[in-house]
């Protein structure tokens, strides 16, 4: 463990500070200038304002769209989970405790996903969706998420499914326990945390993408969160406090469940991209 | 354990159709569509290298390498900074302070938030006439430094840096801090009884230690960098701000695959040449990524 001199500890404080104020006064600021009028906003920016204007937040909420945004991103993104959460552990399971041909190889070849932004594919995946009549669906962003989110959940939960002695299946097989029975009662039970870990990385990767939405959807009822703020962007671009109260409605509900689950989510997050 | 060969294709091959469907024949088929003409509708037409000729040799490659600079500028700035805090802060926060944990928290909670919308956001603070930064630089008597940080040429690019560093510097300090705390403590105090300064503890232990994680990191960021969209496209716009100073690869490929005001080529062709490109760049480092992060659990 790190240990500092008074003196030392005194500037580290102060040093953090500082840091943590630049992190926090810009929401602080969007969240407190989504309250006032325009005149207020331009006369006295760093203010708290007059009076409470909360018919900001019910215009952005209306005219960003900001309800069928959450819906969408909320339906495409759970349903990603669900769909990368059973084919990733289930092809983890196979490859981790069975032996067969090919089995490296296919290991091998998810992983190349790993190394392949998927975006870069994105003009194939347009023209493939359009033929499969599902470019403007939601069904249509389910699939690509679903896909590129697979690499990177089988790496996590091999690692996690390895370390599950084979002692253990074996016993279960003695005991007459089938490969799904395997899967399901034993398997899955033991890595929940793994689960939780593919689980939040997922969410929060397809919540929070823009790239997609932008080419593969162009009808509005159909647009997630991010898409939406950002073509109310495009419209209200002089509507100052309405634009901040409509940053504010996009981020809130994964700032709120962050700071509930800020450690999970840590965990989570870091693993990701690490582990 | 043995295995029968139906159990095998029940378990693995709902992941394999959906990958190979949605992952690999896309890029396959991006590097074939690169060696053709085509609007999106209508006959492709095969044009064989042209559009690398094009790109790497023709009108369009001043467009090509002034946002290729870009990204690499995005890079070293980036890098130096996100590592160089990362790790600074990590340090600080490996010592027993008070408030860690909440701090903690507070680094990460900008990596919840969207890139775009961390974009909009900013943009609406670095406004030139009534922005946050400004009115900020004028109330304690900077006046002088006020600009149009996103019109000036000569900030715009590094101001979207800076916003991306705010954006992730959380995660690094996180993972970094990760790293420091796995070092065995026994080697930290061994030092401190020895009498050595921070600085040396830092510079000549924890530096050393933390150094693979430093490769994992800097691989990750120069993949990122070299994919850069969301932030400059909310930042400045498709047309990437005053004379193209924020452009990057990922705009030049949006402007000629999907279009944009003024776009000179709408060609997906072309624009799938682009997306080789980049490959080209990020696809060594992608493959030592997934070395670097396979070579820590040696399961085969």
């Amino acid at each position: 463990m790190v240990r500092f001199t008074k003196a030392g500890k005194f500037l580290s404080y102060v040093f953090l500070t500082i840091y943590a104020l630049i992190i926090v006064v810009p929401f602080a600021m969007m969240v407190l200038n989504s309250f006032k009028s325009m005149r207020e906003l331009f006369m006295k920016p760093f203010s708290l304002p007059s009076t409470f204007r909360f018919d900001n937040f019910a215009k952005a909420w209306k005219f960003a769209n900001i309800g069928t945004g959450y819906r969408n991103s909320l339906i495409v993104a759970s349903v990603t989970v669900l769909i990368v959460i059973l084919l990733a552990s289930m092809f983890a399971y196979m490859i981790s405790k069975y032996d067969f041909s090919f089995r490296r190889g296919m290991f091998l070849y998810t992983m190349l996903g790993l190394a392949l932004p998927a975006r870069l594919a994105v003009i194939p995946i347009f023209v493939l969706l359009r033929n499969l009549n599902l470019t403007n669906s939601l069904a249509g962003l389910v699939l690509v998420y679903a896909s590129t989110n697979l690499p990177f959940s089988i790496f996590i939960l091999k690692n996690f499914i390895d370390a599950v002695p084979n002692e253990l299946c074996e016993a279960a097989r003695m005991d007459g326990a089938g490969v799904g029975y395997i899967y399901y009662k034993l398997i899955l039970p033991l890595v929940k945390p793994a689960l939780s870990i593919v689980a939040i990385v997922t969410f929060v990767n397809v919540w929070n993408d823009f790239f997609f939405p932008l080419i593969l959807i162009n009808d509005r009822s159909k647009a997630t969160i991010t898409l939406a703020v950002s073509i109310f962007f495009g419209e209200y671009s002089i509507q100052w406090p309405l634009l901040f109260a409509g940053l504010t409605l996009s981020i809130a509900p994964t700032v709120i469940l962050f700071l509930i689950f800020s450690r999970f989510f840590i965990a989570g997050m870091t693993q990701g991209a690490i582990k | 354990m043995k295995v029968r060969t139906k159990y095998v294709l029940l378990f693995t091959l709902p992941a394999l159709i959906l990958y190979s469907l949605f992952v690999v024949y896309p890029l396959l088929d991006s590097l074939a569509l690169s060696f053709y003409s085509w609007k999106g509708v209508g006959p492709k037409i095969f044009v064989g290298l042209k559009n690398f000729r094009e790109m790497l040799f023709g009108n369009f490659s001043k467009e090509v390498f002034n946002a290729f600079f870009h990204n690499v500028y995005f890079f070293s700035l980036a890098t130096v900074l996100e590592l160089g805090l990362g790790f600074l802060i990590a340090f600080l926060l490996a010592s027993k302070l008070k408030g860690a944990k909440l701090f903690r928290t507070v680094v990460y909670m900008p990596n919840m938030i969207p890139l775009v919308i961390v974009g909009f956001m900013w943009s609406l603070f670095l406004n030139p006439q009534i922005g946050l930064v400004n009115s900020f630089l004028k109330l304690v008597g900077l006046k002088a430094l006020a600009r149009p940080w996103l019109g000036d040429p000569s900030t715009a690019l590094t101001s979207i840096i800076l916003v991306n560093v705010w954006r992730h510097l959380g995660f690094y300090v996180l993972v970094i801090l990760a790293a420091i705390l796995n070092i065995p403590p026994d080697l930290i105090e061994a030092a401190y009884i020895d009498g050595a300064s921070n600085w040396k503890i830092a510079s000549r232990i924890v530096f050393p230690m933390v150094l693979p994680t430093f490769r994992t990191l800097l691989t990750l960021l120069f993949i990122g960098s070299f994919n850069v969209f969301d932030m400059v496209y909310a930042m400045t716009g498709v047309q990437a701000g005053p004379f193209r100073k924020t452009d990057v690869l990922g705009t030049v490929f949006y402007r000629t695959a999907f279009g944009g005001l003024g776009s000179a080529y709408v060609d997906m062709g072309l624009g799938a040449a682009v997306t080789v490109f980049i490959f080209a760049i990020v696809m060594p480092l992608s493959i030592l990524y997934v070395f670097l992060v396979e070579g820590r659990e040696r399961s085969w």
